[in-house]
């Protein structure tokens, strides 16, 4: 029944477009729905503005549908009726539920179809590995992202310190440090995608599988393992914090960064992409570095975050020329540069990075190749390339409600993480259930 | 309400032909028919014609959407629509063996029963002291009712702020007064937020309802009980207090619906369900599973519980509570 409705509404939507008047198709005007706001936006404006003066065929209109779950479910509920856009930009953890969806064009076939030579190698290639179905890219990297270490120099200064340590101990030493000596209310706050940067970044930096089957890219019969690695040891020690005062939460009502960059608490771990805010907001000498690791191993590679641009199904050879179109503009060097400039997100192509560094970028602005210098920090093992697990949006939902379990003091670590793999699994077992036979 | 109205009088009149003796339930059950119209259509046609709007409507807004929601209730489905697979009773199954959704019903019950207790005693205090207050009356009244006029987000951001541990300044008197505040690590403390918050979102409409029974209460019945002696306190509890109870069981309903279905928009902005989703009302469940999680037949089997539940209540209340209230003042 399904599949008939979905055959008569691209009947219908294929009549729709061919009925048109000839004027109408003058200029073919595509949708891109994407999910950043604030400085960021106005960057992604300013992308659409310059591709759309530069040429008079296509013209992009870039929708703000709210963050990545509201954008997500936004683009699903337009699909199911036929009214999405061509564009969406979808966070890095929906890869596996858009490569299943059998909703997209894999941007690598469309680029090839309309002509345009994209020199996918170019493409920094932890990055780029992320989204590569079988040895092509399916969506196109945008901003992309790592979580990184921000801290208040002043603080770190006033308590005796110079930088922060490399190690979770030596940092644990550190922030009890600035709370004892009255330097700040909080040695650190907790962003709200923490499961993102200090659970699953921490599994990649520190070598710790997350789940069987190579961390879900050798088959959807994986299954969460996080519940025996130390990330249990990584969970108590914030549970300790949190009981301590190091860390503070900042609920609703403020955004967390806010406590970074009002110097309330000494230290953020998030987003290179918080760049953007910091360098507005922050009124005193901020700075950032490497994400802290475990004393007994050697640091890896950390795990990508932000979001790539996919280009879904269901949309005229006009609408998917434009699209393609877009693209091109969206992979040059240049909007490329502009891009990770205006940002903090890191520059995704080794064009535009080796244009950054020639252009002495990041010797005026040296916290904004950290992100980049961690993301391609070693070579990359099987628990640090990426993660592929299917409906993960509903997992790390599942893995945050058990954490705030913990911070609560209903459970303990181990109680939580064992019952957050269990229903964690469940999940996966229905995401398989249902794609596994294609 | 005119369909609602000419159904049960065919049906009252059906049911009074019957022989009067019946099983103790179903004459509980049965619909109540005093204060009835007894005018009815001899056609049908006439009739079908005229509720025929409200019909469509109801086809539209209800039948329709329940009749997909039923559909995706025993499939999986992944949520763009393309495959889909039948699982049968399943997706009941692992919602009432899931210990979250148990405590999910649990907090609704008590959260809407308290949100619903509460709003109609400070909405009722606040409605009694309208006739007292002389100077400004009508200032008085337009602060109670701008709590109204701001949409749920924007309210819940201002009471999220309000509490919040580490900036409010509402939390922060509290702190000092030497209770440890803090809704991001206590969940009773979160669980008290969200049940202010929906209770004074809703006080204002309780209250226009209230005000306007109150009124209503003829001035002969009170000035004869203040003749008799009664103070204000007696008058209102013994002459308006029985007069106004239609309204008062008026005013149960809405705010049993208000808490169950409307309390989202507070809910999201002020605590987003949590911490540990322990402010995640079943309603706010289907919402996070559905359109966050994309689970969607756990979330329609979510929505086809909460159909029949509020059913099932709506039933229950008007059919046992309206024995015990006197419509015919």
């Amino acid at each position: 029944m399904i599949r008939f409705r979905k055959s008569t509404l691209a009947a219908v939507s294929m009549f729709a477009v061919m009925a048109m008047p000839a004027w109408a198709q003058a200029k073919t005007s595509i949708e891109w729905w994407y999910a950043n706001g604030g400085r960021i936006e106005e960057g992604i404006q300013k992308i659409i503005a310059d591709f759309n003066k530069s040429q008079d065929d296509y013209e992009v209109v870039g929708i703000r549908k709210g963050n990545y779950e509201e954008t997500f479910a936004a683009m699903i509920a337009a699909y199911r009726v036929g009214k999405h856009p061509t564009i969406i930009q979808s966070s890095e953890r929906t890869f596996l539920t858009m490569i299943d969806s059998n909703a997209i064009v894999p941007v690598s076939e469309l680029m090839t179809k309309y002509d345009y030579s994209i020199d996918w190698d170019n493409f920094v290639k932890p990055v780029a590995d992320y989204y590569l179905e079988g040895d092509r890219p399916a969506a196109m990297p945008f901003n992309s992202s790592t979580a990184i270490f921000w801290y208040n120099a002043d603080h770190f200064k006033a308590a005796g310190f110079d930088a922060p340590g490399e190690t979770w101990d030596e940092v644990e030493k550190q922030l009890y440090a600035i709370k004892d000596q009255g330097v700040a209310k909080c040695g650190m706050v907790l962003d709200s995608d923490f499961y993102w940067s200090l659970i699953e970044g921490y599994a990649s930096i520190n070598d710790y599988p997350f789940g069987t089957k190579g961390n879900g890219f050798e088959g959807l019969d994986t299954e969460y393992v996080y519940n025996k690695t130390p990330v249990v040891k990584q969970v108590e020690r914030l549970k300790r914090w949190i009981d301590d005062g190091i860390i503070q939460l900042a609920g609703q009502g403020l955004s967390p960064k806010q406590l970074y960059t009002s110097g309330t608490c000494s230290t953020i771990v998030t987003s290179t992409a918080a760049h953007a805010e910091v360098e507005t907001n922050a009124k005193f000498d901020w700075s950032a570095t490497y994400m802290p690791h475990e004393t007994d191993v050697s640091p890896r590679n950390s795990n990508i975050g932000g979001a790539a641009l996919w280009v879904l199904k269901g949309k005229s050879e006009a609408e998917s020329a434009a699209a393609a179109a877009f693209l091109n503009h969206v992979a040059k060097p240049e909007t490329q540069a502009y891009w990770a400039e205006w940002t903090g997100y890191v520059p995704v192509t080794n064009a535009a990075y080796e244009k950054m560094k020639s252009d002495g970028f990041f010797e005026k602005h040296p916290t904004r190749e950290i992100a980049i210098l961690q993301l391609t920090r070693g070579e990359p093992t099987v628990n640090s390339r990426g993660f592929r697990f299917g409906n993960s949006n509903q997992s790390s939902a599942i893995l945050v409600e058990e954490l705030q379990a913990v911070w609560t003091g209903k459970k303990t670590p181990q109680e939580a993480l064992d019952s957050a793999v269990a229903r964690g699994n469940q999940v996966l077992r229905q995401y398989e259930a249902l794609n596994g036979g294609n | 309400m005119a369909a609602t109205d000419l159904g049960m009088v065919e049906e009252g009149r059906s049911r009074s032909s019957f022989p009067a003796r019946r099983g103790a339930v179903r004459k509980w059950l049965a619909p109540s028919e005093s204060g009835l119209k007894r005018a009815h259509f001899r056609g049908a046609g006439l009739a079908a014609a005229l509720i025929s709007p409200q019909l469509i409507i109801l086809l539209f807004f209800f039948f329709v959407p329940s009749w997909k929601a039923l559909s995706l209730a025993f499939v999986q489905i992944d949520p763009f629509g393309g495959k889909a697979m039948f699982v049968g009773m399943q997706n009941f199954i692992e919602l009432f063996t899931s210990e979250t959704y148990r405590y999910s019903a649990w907090l609704t019950f008590w959260f809407t029963l308290a949100q619903n207790v509460l709003t109609l005693v400070i909405a009722g205090a606040l409605a009694f002291a309208t006739d007292h207050v002389i100077r400004g009356r009508y200032g008085y009244r337009t602060v109670i009712l701008l709590p109204y006029a701001i949409a749920p987000v924007v309210s819940g951001t201002i009471w999220a702020f309000l509490f919040n541990p580490s900036v409010g300044p509402i939390a922060t008197w509290l702190q000092s007064m030497g209770y440890p505040w803090d809704p991001n690590l206590r969940t009773t403390d979160a669980v008290i937020l969200i049940t202010l918050a929906s209770v004074w979102k809703h006080v204002c409409y309780d209250y226009i309802f209230l005000t306007a029974a109150m009124l209503a209460v003829p001035q002969s019945l009170r000035e004869a009980a203040a003749i008799d002696g009664a103070r204000p306190w007696r008058r209102f509890a013994t002459v308006s207090v029985p007069l106004i109870m239609p309204t008062v069981f008026y005013l149960f309903i809405m705010n049993f619906v208000y808490g169950l279905f409307e309390t989202f928009g507070i809910i999201d902005s002020v605590t987003r369900g949590g911490p540990a989703g322990s402010t995640t009302t079943l309603v706010y469940k289907v919402y996070q599973d559905g359109f966050v999680n994309l689970n969607l037949g756990s979330s329609a089997a979510q929505s086809i519980v909460l159909m029949v539940l509020a059913i099932l209540f709506t039933v229950l209340q008007f059919r046992a509570i309206e024995r015990k209230v006197n419509y015919e003042v």
